[in-house]
Parts: C-alpha cells; structure tokens; sequence
C-alpha cells in the first residue's frame, strides 16, 4: 500500500489559470517557511508565518506561539503598520531579547514571503493554504563573514558572500540592487525573492525586457505595482 | 517601486499612481488601479473588480493582477523593512518628476535623504 502524500498549493477546486511557476514558488516557499533557517527554527519559522496571518486580519498572536514578544510585535508592525517603520524602532527591536539584526532579516524574509502568497490567494478569493508542518532541526547560526553595514539598516552580503548558484542574481553589480540585497544577511533570501518574483510578477531576467509574456501589458503591471506602493507609502 | 514605472512607460502618466483621478494613459488603466486599491485595501467590491478584469481581458489576466498585487506587497515591506535608500540610477532617473508626487512627504523618505533634499 502506498501513502499519497499531500501537495501543498494544488488548486484543485479553482478555475483561475494559475501558472506553474506560480504554484511551483508557492510549494517552495513553504518548503522554506518549514525548514529550519540560519537563526530560526522550523517550528519557529511556521510560528512566524502564523503570527504574519493573524495580523493581516488584525488577529493577535496564537496563545501558544514560541516567538519572543519583540519578534511578535515586529511582525505585527510588518504587516499592517509597515508605513511607519524606522530606523529607530529597527535598532530599538534587534535590542530586544531573543532578537538581533540577522533574526530580523529572517524573520522579515518569513513574513513578507507567507504574506504575499495570502495576498495573492486573498486575491483571486481563494481560501488560504495551511501553513506547513514544522521540519524538525537546529538553526545553523552562521553568518556570512562578509557582511558589511552599508546605507540600510540590516547588514549587506556583497555577491561573493552569496551561495554559489546565486552571484548572478544581483546581475553586474557586487552588491546588487537595494531591494535585491535587502535580506542577504541571510544568503538564501536572495533565492527565494528571485523565485517568488518570477511566481507572481517578473523573473529578474524578464524585469528588463519591455514586453515579457504575461496576459496583462507591461504598462498594466507596473501601473499596479506603482499604485500598491503608493497606497502603502513606499518612497522606494 | 516607481521606478520601472518610470523607465519602461513613457506614456504612462506617472501622477495617477498617487491620485487615482487622474488618466494614467495605460489601457484599462482605471480598472487596474481600482483592482490595486481593492486588494490592499480589503475592499467589498475586489470580486466584483476581478471579474471584470476576467471579463474584459481574460481570467489569465486577471491571475497575473493578483500576483502584481501580491509581489509588491512584499517589496514594499522589504524596502521599508530593512530602510533601504533609493538606487543611485533611479534617484537620478526620476529626479525630474518625484518632487511633484509629494511622496518624500511618506515616512520611509527618510531612508532616501539626498534624494529628498533634491525635491
């Protein structure tokens, strides 16, 4: 007897034409979000994820998350406060117990990445996947010995501090666009804003091409994208 | 997050991304900014706003504006997240137009002070 085991994100029950690359950021972001990370567990990684969910329907904490108070309140401000953060409140929290600058980093990574795919399933009103099931693991705590403190506030890995798949993400540059190298402070993050880019908007190779193949204009995306960003105070 | 906007879309008129009265010159422009501002904005009528767009264009379409929405509702967060400073190249390509927006009013401006003491 074999045992089917589930996929998560198989859109069985929906007519939209999801795009396999969609589906297939999806199905590796909670991969992701399950694993043990670099400062995070797997069980915490999930446990962010859920914070992340509740806050987007201004929901409190889950009695029983394993966060530390300073990451729950981090995620929250994230999620729906996003508009007002600084560099005072970013110093003030990796202070915190329980916290530092790569946690942070981590911990963003976690909670922008399961809030957009709940966004993009909000949507299309498609009911939200159930977070993953906690892999089982220590985090490996290793930081990349090239990290450099530049203009933002977490610290930068320049392209040879990247995993060695991932140097031509950042394209010429050693350090790569601002938001392309954001999350570097923990290396796979780079990857995974690569992958679920291409799932939801634009490869970084199609990111320069005038009219890449999706079924709305190139004019039509970034006019969305410029109106989001407006709508949520984004100078950048 | 306005800078593709900037460099790949000479038509489009980059005012109506922060006042939705005005034509942006994109095509179904208005309904893709009344999908933007439904989504995030968690508003009654986005069923509604994404069956037209279904409707009009194609259901694919209206798939790929949910994925628009959904990427830079993470980008923003990355950005103002981590308190990452314009690009050098995007603060100069859009120094022409950015002071007229009254986006350097936004909080998070504050990561871009050379580009704000430019508006």
């Amino acid at each position: 007897m074999t045992t089917e085991i589930r996929q998560p994100f198989r859109y069985a029950d929906t007519d939209w034409p999801i795009r396999e690359a969609t589906i297939a950021s999806h199905r590796m972001s909670w991969e992701l979000i399950a694993r043990p990370g670099r400062w995070w567990s797997g069980a915490e990684r999930v446990a962010i994820a859920a914070v992340t969910r509740a806050a987007a329907e201004y929901q409190p904490a889950p009695d029983d998350t394993p966060l530390p108070e300073a990451a729950i309140h981090a995620v929250q401000k994230l999620v729906v406060d996003n508009a007002n953060l600084s560099r005072e409140w970013y110093e003030e929290m990796i202070a915190q117990p329980g916290m530092s600058d790569a946690r942070y980093v981590e911990l963003v990574a976690v909670v922008v990445h399961a809030f957009s795919i709940d966004e993009f399933h909000r949507g299309l009103g498609l009911p939200l996947e159930p977070l993953p099931e906690p892999v089982a693991g220590e985090p490996s705590r290793v930081r990349p010995e090239l990290a450099e403190q530049r203009d933002s506030w977490p610290p930068l890995v320049p392209r040879a501090g990247l995993n060695a798949s991932d140097g031509m993400l950042y394209g010429p540059w050693e350090w790569g666009a601002n938001v392309i190298s954001a999350l570097s402070l923990v290396p796979e993050n780079v990857r995974w804003l690569h992958d679920l880019s291409e799932g939801h908007y634009l490869s970084f190779a199609e990111m320069r091409m005038p009219d890449p193949l999706r079924a709305i204009s190139r004019p039509q995306i970034e006019l969305i994208a410029a109106r989001v960003s407006a709508l949520n105070e984004c100078f950048y | 997050m306005l800078r593709e906007s900037s460099q790949s879309n000479s038509a489009l008129n980059i005012q109506a991304t922060v006042d939705p009265g005005e034509d942006s010159g994109v095509e179904e422009g208005e309904l893709m900014i009344a999908f933007a501002e439904a989504a995030v904005q968690r508003r009654d009528d986005l069923p509604a706003l994404r069956g037209e767009i279904a409707s009009r264009l194609s259901t694919q379409a209206a798939v790929d504006a949910a994925g628009v929405v959904a990427n830079f509702q993470r980008m923003v967060r990355i950005a103002d997240g981590c308190g990452i400073p314009l690009d050098e190249f995007t603060e100069r390509a859009s120094d022409d137009w950015r002071g007229q927006l009254g986006i350097h009013e936004y909080a998070s401006a504050a990561n871009s002070p050379s580009a704000v003491l430019a508006d």
